[in-house]
């Protein structure tokens, strides 16, 4: 092959890669750039232009598929740099785990290899797929919304701001919830833990038919206590941290800790209890406390996680 | 140990360079030059730079309302040549005064 037919060869590649509006314009361009290089390159070496130097010209200018990336804008990052090890955790534990739930049902031998790959097995490949569209969403919003300046909110979330969490700290009073909305909020709680401790009799208060909410008679004498104790006590530091609006650091330990027994006995209750008489009702609950216990399961984990990466001082500074 | 210093150091200084080619590129395009002759000119001048880098910087630098460029045959094939705007002119007065004030403040840092 000619010099300068290689060269063309390669500039059409490039130019393949490139948006069409910008393909042939820099397409001439560079044929242009790359024939002066290769006739200084020739007039160095006083010879005519030949395939090795041409070949040494382009491989020195770079791939093809590099060399268009580099005329192209910059593109955007489809996950935001600070996310990528999280989504790669969350993406290898949620594949991992639902692996590792799925896989004794293979080793058992109650299900075949093929059987278990196309269910269990290359379905745990949408957990990736699902957290990719929630990180490129999320970077996305960041993207079209920077963030002001002086204030670091973003115009569609302004609401959204950085709080410090569990220390003794006073929020400025633009951060704190009005009193009506502190109320409101207790009163919500306060609501939800009633309905929890009886939601027949709040539905039959209404005159509709109840029996179908009426829980399990082993649930009610042995598990709602424990779960009403835990609720009442975390509303009660719910309301002391909403009216004293602050965030102490061993009321929410505490809160925490309240937290966690609670998502325990809920996990109890949902794999070796019977929650409510009526199956279809047990049923029902049960699909949505999975959902409450992960998203729940979750929020622990990163709590967690957030406590264990404290910047802490070597014993050595003090 | 040696020859990863060695690549650390190669990266570094690749890194510094990087930070003043725009300028270095502004600085040439005073009058119209095309991709190999300012390269030439860079290159005469003590601050070579990858063909691979240079080109398409141009082209970004004319998006971003910098350089004017239009195709003109004068010896040889036809060539894009590229010029400061009135904005890239601008631009270059700007970052002149950055650097020559960073140039102060590194060599007090450096003495």
């Amino acid at each position: 092959m000619e010099a300068q037919e290689l060269i063309e060869s390669y500039v059409d590649d490039v130019a393949r890669r490139l948006p069409r509006k910008m393909r042939n314009d820099v397409g001439l361009e560079l044929r242009a750039l790359l024939g002066d290089q290769l006739t200084a390159t020739a007039a160095e070496a006083g010879r005519e232009p030949d395939e090795r130097m041409a070949i040494d010209l382009v491989h020195r200018f770079g791939r093809p598929d590099d060399v268009a990336s580099r005329y192209r804008r910059r593109s955007f990052d489809l996950i935001e740099p600070a996310d990528a090890p999280l989504f790669v955790r969350l993406a290898t534990v949620c594949v991992g785990l639902q692996w590792a739930f799925t896989l004794p049902a293979l080793f058992a031998g109650t299900t075949t290899v093929g059987a278990w790959w196309v269910s269990w097995g290359l379905g745990a490949l949408a957990w990736p797929g699902a957290l990719l569209l929630w990180f490129a969403a999320a970077a996305w919003v960041r993207r079209v919304s920077p963030a002001d300046p002086d204030t670091g909110r973003r115009p569609w979330t302004h609401w959204i701001f950085w709080l410090p969490m569990s220390q003794d700290w006073q929020p400025a009073a633009a951060h704190r919830p009005g009193p009506r909305e502190a109320k409101l909020q207790v009163a919500l709680a306060a609501l939800a833990t009633g309905f929890f401790a009886a939601p027949d009799w709040f539905l039959g208060v209404f005159g509709a038919d109840a029996s179908w909410a009426q829980y399990d008679a082993d649930f009610r004498r042995w598990l709602l206590a424990p779960l009403l104790g835990l609720m009442l006590v975390r509303l009660v530091l719910f309301a002391a941290v909403v009216a004293d609006t602050r965030r102490r650091a061993r009321t929410e330990t505490v809160r925490f800790g309240l937290w966690v027994a609670f998502v325990g006995l809920l996990y109890w209750s949902a794999f070796a209890w019977t929650i409510f008489a009526a199956p279809s009702t047990d049923a029902l609950f049960k699909a949505w406390l999975s959902l409450f216990l992960i998203v729940n399961t979750l929020q622990i984990i990163v709590w967690l996680r957030r406590a264990a990466t404290r910047v802490r001082a070597p014993a050595s500074f003090e | 140990m040696v020859a990863t210093r060695d690549a650390n150091a190669q990266k570094l200084e690749t890194e510094l360079r990087r930070g003043v080619l725009v300028l270095a590129v502004l600085s040439q395009l005073r009058t119209p030059q095309y991709g190999y002759s300012l390269r030439q000119a860079l290159a005469e001048d003590g601050m070579p730079i990858e063909e691979g880098t240079l080109y398409p910087l141009l082209r970004r630098l004319e998006e971003q309302g910098l350089l004017a460029s239009d195709w003109r045959i004068e010896e040889g094939p036809p060539r894009r040549y590229y010029k400061l705007n009135a904005k890239g002119a601008r631009l270059l007065d700007e970052l002149t005064t950055n650097w020559r004030g960073l140039v102060k403040t590194m060599d007090r840092l450096l003495d």
